[in-house]
């Protein structure tokens, strides 16, 4: 998988950007605060339809377009897959509304068609590696769900749609519980919602279950590669519908094994709903649902300590390259192809054996993308193996390699 | 600093309290009453004033009809199967079924359909009403045609738990494909959902 060109309307700091991409290395080359960062990120939400790094992705129009009646941010990315050649669109645009917050709404166009969201999702596969990637591990399990989330959403077209329902069905399901708190009422119209959560929530635990465990296999084997074999990594998936510790256990056994799960489909849903009806009381005087995948944990182990809690620096580090290396094998093995790696400012962070290894290992087969603010980190002889994108003040340029 | 005399402003602001009226729609809707003969806005101040005062619900169905009468014209019409009721969320639900002539039961209008996030529970619907009407024993069958959304899903399955101790035939509308429809085209989920309410051939 290839991306051959991008081109940005109203996005972040470029008023309007053309560029195209050769076969194996590009090299964005810049000071800080130039834009190198935001068109990796516009090629990644190619992949993920959402911005991996706005916390709301209506950041990501460029703030003087805000000033247009109807702003509309536009990536548009020339996509080359198995074989052929398409077009990707993703289209911002903002509502004005009434009330001065407008609705920010995503359209997705393949090849000029407009497809839904949850059809399209997938279609084009990337792997982005930012260096403030360690929060995977370092900070709270909501990093950790989201990371799963955005990668499991590039391999399963369904899982965003359950995701989605999840979602809406959760944010319904704790309005219930908090009116009937306040004002009381007939319990019996958490039935419904119980069954959505349930429903959409298996769905959810079920692919992550199936999917960590058989990307874990991945992981460790970059891991060893990277340690020298010195370290073991472990994938600790701690899903939260049963609340029952021996139950987790049991279902540790399941992935570490990695054999036939014993944890399908309808025996989470059936659990998970037996659940609910024991935490119900609880559940409507706290005013929250307190179970579910959106309470999920999933820890990191190398030789049996937590890198979350106890990992160097250096170790977390290579735990996310790993974790980034894995990704693409994973993905590529998923889809059929290589996914398209974005690094981040990834050089600067390694010491010299570690960017040496990386080095090596890219650009043999598939196409990356990698910004930096120092040319001098790459060899010459690796340098003239890319081509160079000058970025500057929202503007690029080609420039000589080397 | 009001550069307009203030019943304009006035009126422009009762348009936009409407609901898809935005503040130019508004404008440009006060300014044609400006223009327009004094009839017009007559004849609309007239149907305004009576909307309110001349309409009620039916004390059966609760769709609206005419102030001063008991029953709406559907309740009323003595042809219609007393057996089987329809029932819908609002009254514009009503309209469209009855456009398509081939109902010929009576109705029930919930005003609304459970809606935790606005705060809706049963009891700001016309639910009890609806389960005094199965309490009198009349009804065989009971169709749920609330719309096939979240909410309109929420509140058919809670009708199901509060009168599945009756005797009565519970069905929801069917959903699928649209007529005229291409299958290539349609959404999963739909598609899903025709998949699981086929029918016998």
């Amino acid at each position: 998988m290839q991306i051959l060109s991008l081109s940005l309307s109203n996005y972040r700091i470029f008023k309007r950007l053309e560029m195209d991409f050769p076969q194996r290395l590009t090299l964005l080359v810049g000071n800080n605060a130039q834009g190198k960062t935001s068109i990796l990120e516009a090629i990644h939400f190619l992949s993920i339809f959402t911005s991996p790094l706005a916390s709301s992705d209506r950041e990501a129009i460029n703030l003087l377009a805000l000033k247009e009646e109807i702003p509309v941010g536009r990536i548009v990315g020339g996509i080359q897959k198995a074989g052929k050649k398409h077009t990707l669109e993703i289209r911002l645009i903002l509502n004005p509304a009434q009330n001065g917050s407008g609705r920010l709404r995503k359209e997705v166009l393949i090849d000029g068609v407009k497809k839904k969201l949850f059809d399209a999702v997938g279609f084009f596969n990337s792997v982005l590696f930012l260096p403030q990637m360690t929060r995977i591990l370092e900070d709270g399990p909501e990093e950790r769900r989201k990371y799963i989330d955005q990668l499991l959403s590039q391999a399963y077209p369904g899982y965003v749609r359950a995701l989605s329902d999840y979602q809406a069905a959760l944010s319904r399901r704790n309005a219930l519980l908090k009116l009937l708190f306040d004002k009381g009422g007939d319990e019996g119209q958490l039935a419904y919602w119980d069954e959505m959560i349930a429903t959409n929530g298996a769905t959810i635990i079920e692919a992550r279950i199936k999917s960590i465990s058989d990307f874990e296999e991945y992981f460790r084997e970059q891991f060893r590669r990277l340690t020298g074999s010195r370290e073991e990594i472990r994938l600790d998936y701690q899903p939260s519908y049963n609340g029952e510790n021996q139950a987790n256990r049991q279902l540790e056994l399941g992935i570490n094994q990695s054999a036939s799960n014993p944890f399908g489909y309808a025996e989470i849903r059936e659990n998970f709903l037996a659940r609910l009806k024991t935490l119900r009381r609880e559940e409507i005087r706290r005013g929250v649902t307190t179970i579910g995948p959106h309470r999920d944990e999933i820890r990191f182990f190398s030789n049996d300590i937590d890198l979350g809690v106890f990992g160097s620096r250096g170790q977390i580090r290579t735990a996310v390259m790993a974790l980034k290396i894995a990704e693409t094998q994973w993905l590529k093995d998923k889809s059929g192809e290589l996914p398209v790696l974005l690094l981040d400012e990834t050089l600067a962070e390694l010491d010299e054996l570690r960017r040496a290894d990386l080095l090596n290992s890219l650009g043999l087969d598939e196409q990356a993308i990698l910004t930096t603010t120092d040319l001098k980190l790459f060899s010459p002889d690796f340098a003239k193996t890319c081509q160079v994108w000058q970025v500057a003040e929202g503007r690029v340029e080609k420039s000589n390699s080397g | 600093m009001a550069i307009l005399p203030e019943p304009l402003e006035k009126l422009m602001l009762a348009f936009e309290r409407l609901p898809g009226i935005g503040p130019k729609t508004a404008s440009r809707l006060a300014f044609y009453m400006l223009r327009a003969p004094a009839e017009v806005s007559a004849d609309l101040a007239e149907a305004l004033k009576d909307i309110k005062i001349s309409t009620a619900l039916c004390k059966v169905c609760f769709n609206i009809t005419a102030a001063g009468r008991d029953l709406c014209d559907i309740c009323a019409a003595p042809e219609r199967d007393n057996g089987l009721v329809c029932v819908v969320e609002e009254p514009m639900d009503v309209l469209a079924l009855e456009r398509t002539a081939g109902f010929a039961g009576r109705y029930h209008v919930l005003h609304g359909a459970l809606s935790p996030i606005e705060g809706i529970g049963p009891d700001n619907l016309r639910i009890a009403e609806l389960e005094d009407r199965v309490k009198e024993g009349r009804i065989r069958e009971i169709i749920v045609a609330t719309n096939p959304s979240m909410e309109g899903d929420a509140t058919a399955l809670y009708l199901r738990q509060r009168l599945e101790t009756y005797p009565v035939h519970l069905t929801r509308l069917a959903r699928g494909l649209p007529v005229g429809g291409d299958l290539e085209y349609a959404d999963q989920s739909t598609l899903l959902r025709a998949l699981a309410g086929r029918q016998d051939l």
